[in-house]
């Protein structure tokens, strides 16, 4: 099936780009929006299926495309809404390279090969490059200049750590680099290798997770793209990041490696926390201050990942009500824009007057965000501090508790003043666009299902959770 | 011959971390391609010879002729001849590539293995280092495009220290090699140096908070 799925996607992307007419290409994406969700019900159904050898349906990878089928349409939906008053050629690319950047995601989700998963993060680089330099003004260029630069970047670390697990493999007599092949021969080998192979791939690949060391990336990208696409890749791209690592992670579990890979998760993720207050205090963009949010979530993440016990449940939990909340915020800065014309903060203000369904979005997203019950993010943060306080991390727990005030702070001062207060500077916009409130429901249903999350998951849900982590050996 | 043309390469990333002219970077690059040829040609005799052909023909026509050719055409087209005045002076240069030299023997001695080639090891850090002080330490995006470049010479150099087991991951590997620093350079002839004068890293910092 994933074969059919890869043919239909490449036959859709090329008739978006190549067959120029608006409808016929809003008639493919349409179509691959219904595809990628058929295909996402298909794996779910054939749970730990392996097709072509190199893809499996394992519980994490098809949790992780559940979540990416469902916001895409709604990606699909902002970016028709994007491009209504833009005539341009651009509309193609756009919309073929959105095709080849979810599956290349999708492939990364279930790829069971660290070099299939290399290659498959190397094309969502190329295809997440075309979108971020769509506007094609001089912020887009220096965007997808940098994009491209340190992502490749990391890909070489990313492929020096493969290397080096490809050697260790080489060494427990394993010619294959199959995530489980890496599993049984882990601790046959010299965990220094594994040490210097972990550091690297983790390196590399925090480029997508946008976490510490390479978060820049992310932001910089975020804040240019159209905000469809920076709801995708501050939530889809960053849920593959995560994967790729705790692949890597679950599969050095059972090594003397272990309570090192703790550390080093647990440094990253505070010092990825640190880097998101810090910057959220000085933010004076939208975007950006949203982008250093997500950074703020994935070392949250990379802290539960390094605590362990409820942490592994917390942090998946936490990556999945994120998503949905991130991308919802997301969409309404595009529509904000279309509102204020500008994504400055000091020329925000008074958007509940100007477009209150909006605002309203905003705020009720934003106690989401900083895990305000009933938000459902609050279970996966309250999960992360049971895990540190009973591991007795209490270093890291005040650290932390901190940091996630100075991001309360610095987010709620914002989004108060974008919602109630005058602008602090008057930018020209005589004719403010009318949007209906129906085009904001999917931000309202996204953050309702949060909400309703916090009360209810559903066993499905769980258990697909559950399973995605038992992979760990110490688990 | 072996053992020699490591040391060439070395000296080439000595050369390199203390030149102050695009054009000596270009030819480095040219010569750094040669070189990675030779040393593949006498590593890998025990692939297959379609790989090893393709290896081959990646490092004497990609690196050695289609880089330093498009590294050329913009050093003609943005007029840029030498690196940024801000940037660290040669002496400091040497010191710090010497520094490089010493923990790159250092830390591939720590991982001596009977499988690893220390001397590859070695070779590979140190272009490892070499790569990363040339985009830390200059102020021009062509400096950093020449560091990334020489970052994809120590990815190779590490393909070569593990030995010709995994021909699969290195014909990968060049194969990323290509793509992505056609697509930079492209992007960097085409894009940027009309829209960003001179090529100034500084002129790439309008995104900012």
């Amino acid at each position: 099936m994933i074969l059919y799925y890869f043919i239909i996607a490449a036959i859709l992307s090329l008739v978006a780009v190549f067959v120029k007419f608006r409808r016929i290409a809003k008639a493919a994406i349409i179509t691959f929006s219904l595809v990628q969700a058929a295909f996402a019900s298909y794996a779910y159904l054939h749970l730990n299926q392996t097709e072509l050898s190199y893809f499996t349906f394992d519980s994490l990878g098809v949790v992780f495309l559940l979540v990416l089928s469902v916001i895409f349409p709604a990606a699909v939906f902002h970016g028709f809404r994007y491009f209504k008053n833009r005539i341009t050629r651009r509309f193609f690319y756009y919309h073929a390279a959105l095709i080849g950047l979810i599956t290349a995601i999708t492939g990364a989700y279930l790829a069971n090969e660290a070099t299939v998963v290399w290659i498959l993060v190397e094309a969502t680089t190329l295809f997440a490059s075309v979108l971020i330099y769509h506007e094609k003004t001089k912020y887009a260029l220096e965007a997808t200049w940098k994009y491209i630069f340190l992502c490749s970047v990391g890909i070489a670390f990313a492929y020096m750590g493969i290397l080096f697990l490809g050697f260790t493999m080489n060494q427990g007599g394993f010619t294959d680099l199959s995530f489980l092949a890496i599993t049984n021969a882990a601790s046959l080998v010299d965990p220094l290798y594994l040490k210097i192979a972990f550091v690297f791939i983790f390196i590399g690949y925090s480029t997508k997770m946008e976490i510490f060391p390479m978060h820049t990336v992310g932001i910089d990208a975020n804040s240019v793209a159209p905000s469809p696409v920076g709801a995708l890749i501050s939530t889809a791209m960053v849920n593959m990041g995560f994967i790729i690592i705790f692949r890597i992670y679950a599969a050095l579990s059972a090594t003397p490696i272990f309570s090192w890979m703790n550390h080093i998760l647990l440094i990253a993720g505070v010092l990825s926390v640190l880097v998101a207050a810090g910057y959220m205090l000085k933010a004076k963009h939208n975007k950006r201050m949203f982008a250093y949010s997500s950074l703020e979530n994935a070392g949250l993440v990379a802290i539960a990942l390094g605590v362990g016990g409820y942490g592994y449940y917390a942090a998946v939990l936490l990556l999945i009500m994120h998503s949905f909340v991130k991308s919802s915020m997301f969409f309404q800065l595009g529509q904000l824009y279309r509102v204020l014309n500008t994504m400055k903060l000091d020329a925000s203000g008074n958007y509940m007057r100007l477009y209150p369904a909006g605002a309203l979005v905003l705020i009720i997203g934003m106690f989401c965000l900083l895990a305000v019950p009933p938000s459902g993010l609050f279970i996966s943060e309250y999960m992360i501090f049971k895990a540190l306080i009973f591991g007795n991390y209490w270093f890291v727990t005040v650290i932390t508790m901190l940091l996630l005030c100075v991001v309360v702070y610095a987010m709620s001062v914002r989004i108060m003043h974008i919602c109630f207060s005058e602008p602090r500077e008057i930018i020209h916009n005589k004719y403010p666009e009318k949007i209906h409130p129906a085009e904001t429901i999917t931000q309202f249903v996204f953050l309702m299902l949060v909400i309703a999350l916090c009360f209810y998951r559903p066993p499905f849900l769980d258990e697909l959770i559950r399973q995605g982590i038992s992979i760990i050996a110490n688990h | 011959m072996l053992n020699f043309l490591i040391i060439l390469f070395a000296i080439s990333l000595i050369y390199l971390s203390v030149s102050e002219r695009f054009r000596t970077y270009a030819k480095l690059i040219a010569a750094q391609g040669i070189l990675l040829m030779g040393i593949a040609l006498f590593e890998l005799k025990e692939v297959n010879t379609a790989s090893l052909i393709f290896i081959l023909a990646e490092t004497l026509i990609f690196k050695t002729i289609v880089v330093p050719y498009l590294l050329y055409s913009i050093i003609n087209r943005t007029g840029v001849y030498k690196v940024h005045n801000k940037s660290l002076l040669g002496f400091y240069s040497l010191i710090l590539a010497l520094l490089a030299l010493v923990l790159s023997i250092v830390m591939a001695n720590a991982l001596e293995n009977p499988k690893i080639d220390t001397v590859y090891l070695t070779i590979a850090l140190f272009t490892l280092f070499i790569g990363v002080l040339l985009v830390v330490n200059h102020k021009l995006i062509f400096s950093h495009m020449i560091g990334f470049l020489v970052i994809e010479n120590a990815v190779f150099m590490f393909s070569m220290s593990v030995g010709s087991e995994m021909t699969m991951l290195i014909n990968i590997g060049i194969l990323l090699d290509i793509f992505v620093s056609v697509l930079i350079i492209s992007i960097l002839i085409n894009r940027i140096g009309s829209k960003f004068n001179k090529l100034e890293a500084d002129n790439l910092n309008s995104l900012k908070n």
